[in-house]
């Protein structure tokens, strides 16, 4: 048994083809913010066979993603979407909503669920509810903090999931921020949001990417693995959603070496080449969200912070 | 009390409270257990209701308290509950079975099997996610087999209300009350307490820096959905509810007073109802709400940024 699991998320074929997978255990298929990004596998059901059963082929777990706020009119899609991801062999379906965790449990829970970030668990009572629902595995809202997610996990009886590094999802519209006219009329749509747009005012910085806001800053745990694997953390999650390949790929080796030594245990020391290529790959510098109870873009450490503070 | 007892007195059937340190509102607009047990006892009296909000999301260590808080309450009558986390609501009516639970705006209840989910946790009553459109609703109604409660006087966050945290992303504190109770100020979802940071201006930023957009904010607006009441009326919802803690109590009871007697004049006769005539009316009452609201989203901002 692998002593932890890896997970990068990405949106279409292309991410897939472009991205280096071998630091990853499991690839998420799919985003969950807007259906209308191009070849979003959440969305075109026919590519998943393919990309399920090339990942498999590869030695990795396939999830796929489900909308995060669907509406009623977006119901028969997610169906289709679960029969799909079922037929497909997807190893789990990342759900964020309780209408959707439903519709899984009422077809008899083809696949397992993985309660995504925008679920809402807070308390250990919560993730019990969806676990009894068919949630295998929990990810808490990003404002948790790492002891409440050992409780959950302890008292809900779930496995949890949690963001090592990238951007911090801080809120999910129905409407595209990027777009003026509607989405489908816009020439804008769908390639708005494949360009890099930031929301910038004081020292704040915001990722936009349409229908969602991201953190400005990325999430950086490398210094604090030791911890994460003391507290008997051991699915962690690399978000690649609107990020390039390289980020995917350089990041995610870069990970995949700190946790096989965090969990060989011993001395821990972090390599310059790591704060190199994490640094390089966040201009708006780094944080470690609300895990150690601060606002999330706060970073507590002593090392990576160095070069990026006022960013 | 002072704003229950208007609210009440210029037509209100029902009046949400907050309950001190658990609702998605700060301290200040909040009641502690006395002050609830005062206003239900007032509720009673005059054959109206209380309904208690303990519609935060706490941390599971907070449980313990969330249960003894709702116990004493109980056991001095109070029985209707406003939650947003299913695992609360399943454990309050697992404790308390002839409590009346609704499930919050913060639920983001947005299509039917969202509302058949709160109602196996226990709700009876949903509160429709603020766009929600009536065809959805009269789905609830037709299907889900639970009360919809619909907002005709709020906000809507750019993002969905209850899956939002940029505030707590730019300042976040903690502070522990006497009872143990953390109120996570920064964060609406956790403590009610949001800096409304959607409304400071924005700089949108190219890949390269470059400015593509000046002094943009994202969209946050009050919106009163005056025109669609009688359809509402007609649809057969079961609570028309107006969003007014954080209001002065001359403009609750200004508000409260409005929507009572168009409701009523609606219902009384509504083959010959207009509503043209109301919104000359309503026009006043909305410049004073968005006076008050931009005062106050200048003062949170401000905190925000510690000034």
């Amino acid at each position: 048994m692998q002593p932890f699991e890896l997970i990068v998320s990405v949106a279409c074929p292309g991410e897939l083809s472009g991205t280096d997978l071998s630091p990853y255990d499991a690839v998420c298929l799919g985003t969950p913010y807007c259906r209308r990004v191009e070849g979003n596998y959440a969305e075109d059901v026919d590519l998943l066979a393919g990309a399920v059963s090339r990942i498999h082929d590869m030695g990795r777990k396939a999830y796929v993603a489900t909308p995060a706020t669907p509406r009623e009119a977006d119901l028969p899609h997610v169906s289709l979407l679960v029969d799909a991801a079922a037929a497909a062999g997807a190893d789990a379906l990342e759900i964020h909503n309780m209408g959707v965790l439903r519709i899984l449990r009422e077809k008899g829970k083809p696949v397992p669920a993985h309660m995504g970030a925008y679920a809402n668990v807070y308390t250990h009572l919560a993730a019990g509810v969806m676990r009894d629902a068919g949630a295998v595995r929990v990810r808490p809202n990003a404002e948790v903090t790492l002891e409440e997610m050992g409780t959950i996990a302890r008292e809900g009886r779930v496995e949890v999931e949690l963001l090592v590094h990238g951007k911090i999802p801080l809120g999910v519209a129905d409407r595209c921020f990027l777009l003026t006219e509607p989405e489908e009329t816009d020439p804008k749509c769908p390639k708005a949001c494949r360009e890099e747009h930031w929301l910038a005012s004081r020292d704040w910085v915001l990722k936009t990417v349409g229908k969602g806001v991201l953190s400005g800053r990325d999430m950086c745990m490398l210094e604090h693995l030791p911890r994460l694997v003391q507290d008997g953390f051991r699915v962690f999650r690399l978000e690649g959603l609107y990020e390039t390949e390289g980020y995917r790929s350089e990041v995610g080796a870069v990970y995949r070496e700190a946790l096989t030594r965090a969990f060989a245990g011993g001395e821990y020391r972090l390599e310059g080449r790591w704060g190199d290529v994490v640094r390089r790959h966040a201009p708006k510098g780094l944080c470690n969200g609300y895990y150690f109870g601060t606002a999330g873009r706060k970073y507590v450490g002593s090392v990576l912070q160095d070069g990026n503070s006022g960013v | 009390m002072e704003m229950v007892r208007t609210a009440f007195e210029h037509g209100a059937d029902a009046v949400y409270v907050g309950a001190k340190g658990w609702s998605r509102r700060r301290a200040q607009y909040e009641m502690d257990d006395p002050q609830i047990v005062e206003a239900a006892r007032y509720a009673r009296s005059i054959g109206k209701i209380l309904r208690v909000a303990f519609n935060t999301l706490p941390a599971s260590a907070e449980v313990p308290l969330f249960l003894s808080r709702t116990d004493a309450l109980h056991a001095e009558g109070v029985r209707d509950f406003i939650l947003t986390d299913p695992g609360l609501m399943m454990a309050l009516k697992n404790r308390h079975p002839d409590t009346i639970l609704h499930a919050s705006v913060g639920c983001t209840i947005i299509n039917v099997q969202d509302a058949l989910f709160y109602k196996e946790a226990g709700a009876s009553q949903i509160v429709a996610e603020c766009r929600m459109g009536t065809d959805t609703m009269r789905k609830i109604r037709r299907e889900a087999g639970v009360g919809l409660e619909v907002l005709v006087h709020a906000t809507t966050c750019f993002t969905l209300l209850g899956r939002c945290t940029m505030s707590s992303y730019t300042k976040h504190d903690h502070r522990v009350d006497a009872a143990g109770k953390d109120h996570f100020p920064g964060s609406p979802n956790r403590g009610g307490l949001c800096y409304r940071v959607c409304l400071t201006e924005w700089d949108q930023v190219g890949a390269e820096g470059e400015v593509e957009a000046a002094g943009v904010t994202l969209p946050n607006p009050a919106f009163f959905l005056v025109d669609d009441i009688p359809g509402l009326i007609d649809l057969g919802v079961d609570t028309i509810k107006i969003q007014g803690r954080e209001y002065s109590v001359a403009l609750v009871g200004e508000m409260v007073r409005f929507y009572r007697e168009l409701i009523d004049a609606c219902v009384r006769d509504r083959a010959s109802f207009r509503i043209d005539p109301w919104k000359v009316r309503m026009a006043g009452i909305v410049a004073e709400r968005d006076a008050e609201r931009r005062e106050k989203t200048a003062g949170l901002i401000g905190e925000s940024l510690g000034r």
